[in-house]
């Protein structure tokens, strides 16, 4: 049977490709901003090109929101053979975007569609749309989400500070790290805030702390690993994760182009939704 | 002054209106950026308005519709898809508003333009999901009422209505840091209101243009536009400090005196009340000086110390500006260091309080006992960072009421490695714990020169000789850093190891330094070495490896 309903992403979700395809999900791309150039994050940029682009780029790329003509764009065009629409988004303390996709769906009139605000960002919003999918109808698929929202967490190694100080999410002092000295946060975000957990000098004794945390908020409903250009780091996290909960499926996925702007390369994230 | 009835507000004009928008706030969008309350290059509100107002007028530009309504639909439109930023999503909205206000209609006369002003600041309250005053809101309404109340006198023209609009805009926006504490703290005006101010002062000068007789009208640039150097909101080192406040109630208190003090320890001072209560702000990198200071006068009510650096982030998260609890677990941190790139290190990974001192000037018992008595608060973890002060770190014990644990750290490695791992949520007795066995982990290899000729662990020294220490015992002399320090990272098995970490004291050349961390990547590939200025004296480099 059809779903009724549309679910749409943003790219910030990292939704696998499979998963756009079989439950047939919209995403709307952010955009990167070289200097000038703007580029439309997995559309006109996929994830190999904008990292050796950052690595060759002297001044860091800045990231920017959809427009609310985007959403209404798509909205107008998922109303002619939908009768609704769940759209989830980059968590709104960190994106203009939230804001933009509400704008849009005004301009569309007659047409249901409900905004949500994921208060979180990458593969937690990825198994949001999951959950969506599978639901009947759109007033069960937002009660579904909403209930998830705050049970989301991303756990973040970045390799360095640089980035997401520049993007002004987060200053090093915020994340309790010293101006001086090379050292990796750990982050959480949780609800819409950016909290450091714990900060360690070198990423191998990052790595088990990531992993204990998270077991420590065992039990899960999902859970995925996401890395920045860090695939066999990842895949490791992902089998030690299985090895120690047989139970859950680790699926690994890739960090996009815009928030790949934020983290940097080589940044890692144990990423779930608790029970 | 000549009285005369000006054209209605059609479609080619209010064309030009916008490209001489454009073209003021293209002019001056790099103002509006130098607003931004956040020191960081992201999130340019003049940039993105200018990216937004772009895409309103890039289909103008080719339209001759001659009705105003047209013209206000094609800016809606652009303005709506090229929304950038949330300012930019703001004007989006007071072009849609606008053109619904003038939707049907060819040319406005001076009381509908005005009407249409309201109707845009009206459409962006709408959309907003929490309005909050003293922003780019406040301003379109501001100027929406100057408007109107123009347009309300017989002699209202359209040059007038805009002129008052800009007015309006103007007084606004020098109203907004009353309104917004950030904006207040940081000394700006809010940069979306201004950009906003921008825009129609743009239009006014391209309307003036035939119409030079109301010259008297344009708004002048904002007088009170904070100066460029107030305005750049440098990180402070060690952050942006504290936000310090707190009542005093007291009998015969001098205001006057009370601020002269305060100011002299802090900035953005305000004192303000009465001889029996009054209340201080400052924003200070000390705030237990100014609570002790204080203190002195009378009763402190209301104390509220708040990291800014916390703030900042909790305002970039819409999340309010509530100032923060010091520090959860109550715990604090002190540090004997000497160096002055090593107290910065130290103190930017949140040490409380340093005392200065290590290798020749071991600091005393009291300096250690002051520190701790200076710290605001009651568990206190001291990190002495020298086997030879750990003793005396240890009589601290027994003279001060305050629980204070010493960690054995007996290089700055360790202490390094013991501050790293300290976190304000984690109870003392948990922090000690990771602390210290964090502090055992880290090796420590130190260079400096024999003072004299000595046989020690089985080495003969001469005096002048480089000589190398693992974990305060002497392994190595040569005659070269490079040698040294490359056999120390052998006896240690460096390749088993990350990281190393070189602390350059006082007495290493560039050309020394350079050449001992060419030595270690070309011996040591796989490690990742980094450089840090110690300014320790007597070791040219201590090195930590983890």
């Amino acid at each position: 049977m059809k779903r009724s309903f549309a679910v749409v992403t943003d790219s910030t979700a990292d939704l696998p490709d499979a998963w756009r395809e079989r439950y047939d999900i919209d995403v709307v791309p952010l955009k990167v901003l070289f200097g000038e150039e703007t580029f439309r994050d997995g559309v006109d940029m996929n994830n190999e090109e904008f990292f050796a682009r950052l690595a060759a780029s002297s001044k860091l790329p800045t990231t920017s929101a959809p427009s609310p003509g985007e959403f209404a764009e798509l909205y107008a065009r998922l109303a002619k053979d939908h009768d609704g629409c769940i759209s989830i988004h980059l968590g709104r303390s960190l994106s203009a975007t939230v804001e933009a996709a509400r704008v849009g769906a005004q301009s569309v009139e007659g047409f249901r569609v409900d905004v949500i605000d994921s208060e979180t960002v990458t593969m937690p919003m990825a198994f949001l749309c999951q959950v969506a999918a599978e639901c009947a109808t759109l007033v069960e698929a937002s009660a579904a989400v909403k209930e998830r929202i705050p049970k989301c967490r991303v756990l973040a190694l970045l390799d360095t500070m640089r980035y997401i100080e520049m993007g002004g999410r987060v200053s090093r002092a915020s994340a309790m790290i010293g101006t001086l000295l090379d050292v990796k946060p750990l982050l959480l975000v949780a609800e819409g805030e950016i909290k450091p957990v714990d900060r360690v000098r070198t990423r191998s004794r990052a790595i088990p702390r990531m992993v204990e945390f998270f077991d420590q908020d065992v039990p899960v409903e999902h859970v995925a690993v996401v890395h920045a250009q860090a695939p066999e780091e990842a895949e490791r996290i992902a089998a030690d994760i299985r090895s120690r909960h047989p139970d859950l499926e680790v699926p690994v996925g890739q960090i996009g182009c815009v928030l790949g702007t934020h983290t940097g390369p080589k940044a890692l994230g144990v990423v779930y939704i608790k029970k | 002054m000549s009285e005369h009835k000006t054209p209605g507000v059609d479609g080619p004009l209010f064309k030009r209106a916008l490209l001489g928008s454009l073209s003021w706030l293209s002019s001056n969008h790099e103002e509006v950026n130098r607003l931004n309350v956040f020191p960081v290059p992201d999130g340019d509100t003049g940039t993105n308005m200018l990216l937004t107002l772009q895409s309103a007028v890039e289909d103008i530009k080719e339209s001759n519709a001659a009705e105003v309504s047209k013209i206000a639909k094609l800016a809606s439109h652009g303005s709506l898809m090229g929304a950038r930023g949330n300012s930019g999503v703001i004007l989006s909205q007071i072009f849609r508003g606008f053109a619904r206000a003038v939707e049907g209609k060819s040319s406005l006369t001076p009381a509908e333009l005005a009407t249409a002003f309201e109707e845009a600041a009206n459409a962006a309250y709408r959309a907003v999901n929490k309005p909050t005053e003293g922003t780019i809101l406040t301003v379109a309404r501001e100027a929406g009422r100057a408007a109107a109340a123009a347009a309300a006198s017989p002699d209202a023209t359209v040059p007038r209505v805009i002129a008052a609009a800009a007015s309006g805009a103007r007084d606004a926006v020098l109203k907004t840091p009353s309104q917004l504490q950030i904006l207040r703290d940081a000394g700006v005006v809010d940069a979306g209101g201004f950009g906003l101010q921008i825009i129609l002062e743009g239009m006014l000068k391209t309307i003036e243009e035939s119409e030079s007789s109301l010259a008297a009208l344009a708004p002048a640039r904002p007088a009170a536009l904070p100066a460029p150097s107030q305005v750049s909101v440098e990180l402070p080192e060690g952050g942006w400090g504290y936000c310090t406040e707190f009542l005093i109630e007291g009998s015969n208190l001098d205001l006057e005196r009370i601020k002269t003090q305060i100011e002299a320890l802090g900035n953005s001072v305000l004192v303000v009340g009465e001889p029996e209560l009054v209340k201080v702000h400052v924003h200070t990198d000390d705030p237990t000086r100014i609570i002790t200071l204080a203190g002195g006068y009378g009763k402190l009510l209301k104390l509220n110390v708040g990291d800014m650096s916390t703030q900042h982030r909790r305002i970039l998260e819409g999340a309010g500006q509530a100032a923060g609890a010091p520090r959860s677990n109550g715990v604090g941190v002190v540090a004997v260091v000497a160096g002055r790139g090593l107290v910065d290190i130290f103190r930017g990974l949140g040490v409380d309080a340093i005392v200065e001192g290590g290798q020749t000037m071991n600091p005393s018992t009291q300096d250690m006992l002051t520190a701790i008595e200076s710290v605001p608060y009651d568990e206190v973890i001291l990190l002495p960072n020298n086997k030879n002060v750990i003793l005396a770190a240890k009589q601290v014990l027994g003279l001060t009421k305050k629980n204070v644990h010493v960690i054995e750290t007996h290089s700055v490695p360790q202490g390094v490695a013991a501050v790293v791992a300290f976190r304000g949520d984690r109870s003392g007795a948990e922090n000690l714990a990771a602390m210290k066995s964090e502090a055992e982990r880290v090796q420590t290899i130190e260079v400096t020169h024999a003072v004299r000729d000595t046989r020690s662990n089985g080495l003969k020294v001469k005096k002048g000789d480089v000589i190398g220490l693992i974990n305060d015992k002497l392994e190595f002399a040569g005659t070269d850093y490079g040698e040294v320090v490359n056999k120390a990272l052998g006896k240690l098995g460096a390749d088993s190891y990350e990281l190393v970490t070189v602390y350059r004291g006082e007495g290493a050349t560039d050309d020394e330094l350079q050449k001992l961390e060419s030595d270690i990547r070309s011996t040591h590939p796989g490690l990742e070495v980094e450089v840090q200025q110690g300014g320790q004296q007597h070791y040219p480099f201590i090195l930590s490896i983890e």
